[in-house]
């Protein structure tokens, strides 16, 4: 569904197409019959389609509260003891090549536990936790 | 939004004179809102310019192209192609993107082709009037939203002048005091003693009178290696 949405009052009449001052809106006719058209890298979302139809056939709004677009669907890896979504396996070759290590699988917070298990001694009160 | 005028067309040929390929480049944000400097407006520009009776010699060749935005350094070098040939570049945005061309593409002269008028905004359609001066201490709160800085004819803070007649400016019926405004939206905002709290004198250095100002976010690119205390403008700055 366009961002750029007419209702039924839309007659063809191209008076928005004209006012466009970004060149946002074309026209195709072929095949009898009239396809309007809108780009919205160039729409400015100016308004003077909106103020220009006869007809009061543009929805702005439409324009106004964007949809969102997927733009790509990337495997998380996961900590290893919570389950929280950490970073997906490119994203960790590329920190374990340029910090030159490997990272294990950890959330802050777990890494943290982690590591203070690794020296009791210094939190008194701490068992060495399992993280098995 | 920066409002801009396309300058006269004969003010404009006379500065492409004698090159021989210019690339017009309009702009898609401010000056395309106010029908200044669009695509639509290059385009237009570009038939224009072609005609030959502006010229006694050959006219320049003209290829037309247009950005979303011109302000960009680093987005207008990645993204924007120079044909090949080209001697100059007739730039339809405001100040700001005809100095970002030139610094992009330097030594290319970079002609801009309107002339950058104000910051503003429409009340009407089609009407766009000055709003704001950039004078970087907003003193709205206490005049109603309606800025004494921009609109009043004399940037006057406490008050009309006398030359204030009827609601109107003493420089014509064209403008609107001010501070008759103001005192109208406070009164309906039941704030008139804002009106009578005196402002003193501004210290104009936010609003550039210690020079070009800056802004600059740290954490993004080169925000992080700017030391904030170079160079004037942050507000209260001395």
């Amino acid at each position: 569904m366009s961002y750029f949405r007419v209702n039924e009052n839309c007659n063809g009449c191209l008076a928005c197409v004209e006012s466009c001052p970004s060149c946002a809106l074309s026209f195709i006719d072929q095949d009898g019959s009239r396809t309007l058209k809108h780009n919205m890298t160039k729409c400015a979302r100016c308004g003077q389609c909106w103020r220009v139809c006869p007809q009061a056939a543009i929805e702005f709004r439409h324009l106004l509260v964007a949809r969102w677009d997927e733009v790509i669907t990337l495997d998380l890896i996961q900590c290893r003891v919570c389950g929280e979504p950490l970073y997906s396996p490119a994203y960790r070759q590329k920190v374990e090549s340029t910090l030159d290590t490997t990272q294990e699988a950890l959330c802050p917070k777990h890494r943290q536990t982690r590591a203070a298990s690794m020296w009791p001694h210094s939190l008194p009160g701490m068992a060495r936790q399992s993280l098995k | 939004m920066i409002v801009g005028d396309l300058k006269p067309i004969e003010e404009i040929v006379s500065m492409i004179k004698g090159y021989t390929q210019v690339l017009i480049l309009g702009c898609g944000s401010c000056v395309t809102v106010c029908l200044s400097g669009g695509e639509r407006e290059a385009e237009q520009l570009g038939r224009e310019l072609a005609r030959i009776r502006h010229y006694q010699s050959a006219a320049p060749k003209f290829i037309v192209d247009s950005i979303l935005r011109q302000c960009e350094r680093d987005l207008v070098i990645e993204y924007q192609n120079i044909p090949a040939g080209t001697d100059a570049l007739l730039s339809l945005a405001c100040g700001a993107g005809v100095q970002t061309l030139a610094d992009a593409f330097e030594p290319l002269p970079v002609i801009p082709a309107l002339n950058t008028t104000f910051l503003g905004a429409s009340d009407k359609a089609g009407i766009w009037t000055e709003k704001c001066k950039g004078c970087g201490d907003c003193i709205l709160i206490n005049t109603g939203g309606i800025c004494p800085i921009a609109r009043c004819a004399k940037s006057l803070f406490n008050g009309p002048c006398g030359g204030s007649k009827e609601g109107y400016c003493e420089v014509g019926k064209y403008a609107p005091c001010a501070w008759a405004q103001i005192v109208a939206r406070l009164k309906k905002m039941n704030k008139l003693h804002l009106y009578e709290k005196i402002h003193s004198p501004k210290n104009w250095k936010p609003g550039g009178a210690a020079g070009p100002r800056k802004r600059v976010r740290t954490g993004l690119g080169e925000g992080n290696s700017i030391k904030l205390k170079e160079g004037p403008l942050l507000i209260g700055d001395s």
